[in-house]
């Protein structure tokens, strides 16, 4: 695939509710960050697949806004064995090695992936 | 073969950037004893927006030398954040022995002051090529990065508040000994505790305050008038991890370890440390990743000794770029600055006495994707 393909495939996922993860064909390392090509054997015989969507926090950190609210922002462990940033909604049980799993929503009119505790 | 250096810093400068430049390098160069003439290399690394307004330079050193009318043999921009500053004193001292230009500046700074509410305005400037994937969602990095760093380091080894406190308050000790420090006010662990929560877990007082500044080191074979000690680099190692760190084994860990491991230099050999300090968590890792002790321990270890620069482990001795400010959200003129002082007996109120070894180690880049080990002393 070529590298505009593969960034915009994963938008057009998100607006599916697909959560995108790329296997390279010819080591099968996985990874998130779309890139045309593996970034650890170079091959370009890379092929998008589709998580489960469930996972772990790895980390995650609460910002507080001034007037006292936050927001959890983090990264998530998929059971498939990669690793993104993301942001956890509904988190008032949320602590790393908390499972959650991955819904949409709307960020700037674009559907983005983001995780809930479950 | 440092000759001069100089830190020019300011917490709202009024006038331009390229004017603050000027007057760091006319400090610089008066330290030397040397002109613009003798200049024939030159090294940056400058701030987004610094000059004429809000501009950015595509290459700053080119620009640089164009404005001052600087006719380099050789221009090298190094830009990796917060430690560059200290891989080009390496460089220029290996293009010095080589014959490759004689008289070198080194410049780290900028002016930042009119971007502070908005210094993540839309532009073409990218710092990773997966932003679109990361910086959509709701976070404040560098912060939030840092901070989950410090909240991981807590649930993985227990490291705590009180812990990370300690090193605010050691080194605004410090910078109560500095005149050249911003914040100079004393504070307690209670007083860093109490202050406002940013990011989970970490507070107001445990991060850095971004200001304008630059810092301008002059590298030179030149026998001047400079009354400088004649530094060599004892030690030197790099490492980088351009990956986002959500893909590293372990984002507690940072290149330091690699970079440290490669300048391979004996800690006990060392009078101060001079460690980034973005952040209080910052420092810690760095203590860790250098070897200074193992990695969990840093909690127990900042809680048994002194680290004030009357202490047995005197780190950050001028206060850090915690108490100066931030240059250009780049703390490497800082730590570099101090390095000099200390080696020079010249850090008036804090000077550690007898300094011969300084090491120094920069992270650069909000995901920590950058560092650089720098050890400064006389060669005996």
């Amino acid at each position: 695939m070529r590298d505009d393909e593969i960034r915009e495939s994963y938008f057009k996922y998100f607006n599916e509710e697909k959560l995108p993860f790329i296997q390279c064909k010819n080591c099968g390392h996985r990874f998130y960050y779309p890139r045309a090509f593996c970034p650890k054997c170079g091959s370009s015989d890379v092929e998008v697949r589709f998580s489960e969507g469930r996972g772990k926090i790895f980390a995650m950190t609460k910002i507080y806004r001034k007037d006292g609210s936050y927001v959890i922002y983090g990264i998530v462990e998929l059971e498939e064995g990669f690793r993104m940033y993301s942001n956890i909604v509904e988190g008032n049980q949320a602590d790393i090695a908390k499972r959650v799993e991955v819904i949409f929503k709307e960020i700037n009119g674009k559907k983005y992936p983001l995780f809930k505790v479950i | 073969m440092i000759v001069g250096f100089a830190g020019k810093l300011s917490k709202n400068y009024e006038k331009d950037g390229i004017e603050l430049l000027k007057e760091a390098i006319d400090e610089a160069l008066e330290m030397a004893g040397l002109n613009y003439a003798d200049i024939d290399g030159i090294m940056a690394n400058i701030g987004r927006g610094s000059f004429h307004g809000n501009k950015t330079y595509l290459n700053p050193p080119a620009q640089i030398s164009e404005y001052f009318g600087i006719k380099p043999k050789i221009i090298d921009h190094v830009q990796y954040g917060g430690p560059s500053v200290l891989s080009m004193i390496y460089r220029a001292y290996k293009a010095i022995k080589t014959g490759d230009a004689e008289t070198i500046l080194c410049i780290q700074g900028g002016k930042i002051s009119h971007l502070k509410d908005n210094h993540f305005q839309k532009t073409d400037i990218i710092d990773s090529p997966f932003d679109d994937y990361i910086k959509i969602y709701d976070q404040m990095s560098p912060i939030s990065d840092y901070a989950m760093v410090a909240y991981r380091h807590s649930k993985l080894f227990g490291t705590t508040d009180e812990q990370r406190a300690e090193i605010a308050v050691m080194q605004r000790y410090n910078a109560s000994f500095n005149p050249k420090a911003l914040f100079r006010n004393p504070i307690t662990v209670e007083d860093v505790l109490q202050s406002r929560i940013v990011s989970y877990p970490l507070h107001l007082l445990e991060i850095v305050y971004p200001i304008d500044g630059f810092h301008v080191f002059v590298v030179s074979k030149r026998s001047s008038k400079s009354a400088l000690r004649n530094i060599d680099i004892l030690a030197y190692g790099e490492a980088h991890w351009p990956n986002p760190p959500a893909e590293w084994d372990d984002i507690i860990y940072t290149p330091a370890i690699e970079s440290a491991k490669r300048a391979s230099f004996d800690l006990n050999r060392v009078d101060t440390f001079q460690l980034y300090d973005s952040f209080t968590i910052t420092v810690m890792l760095q203590m860790e990743d250098i070897g200074l002790v193992e990695k969990g321990k840093v909690g127990q270890f900042v809680e048994s000794h002194d680290l004030t620069f009357k202490g047995d482990v005197p780190i950050n001795t001028g206060g850090g770029s915690l108490n100066t400010g931030q240059p250009a959200y780049m703390s490497g003129g800082v730590i570099l600055e101090e390095a000099l002082l200390q080696l020079n007996d010249m850090a008036d109120g804090h000077q550690v006495k007898g300094t011969d070894v300084v090491f120094l180690n920069g992270i650069g880049w909000w995901s920590r994707k950058h560092s650089v080990t720098l050890v400064l002393g006389e060669r005996k």
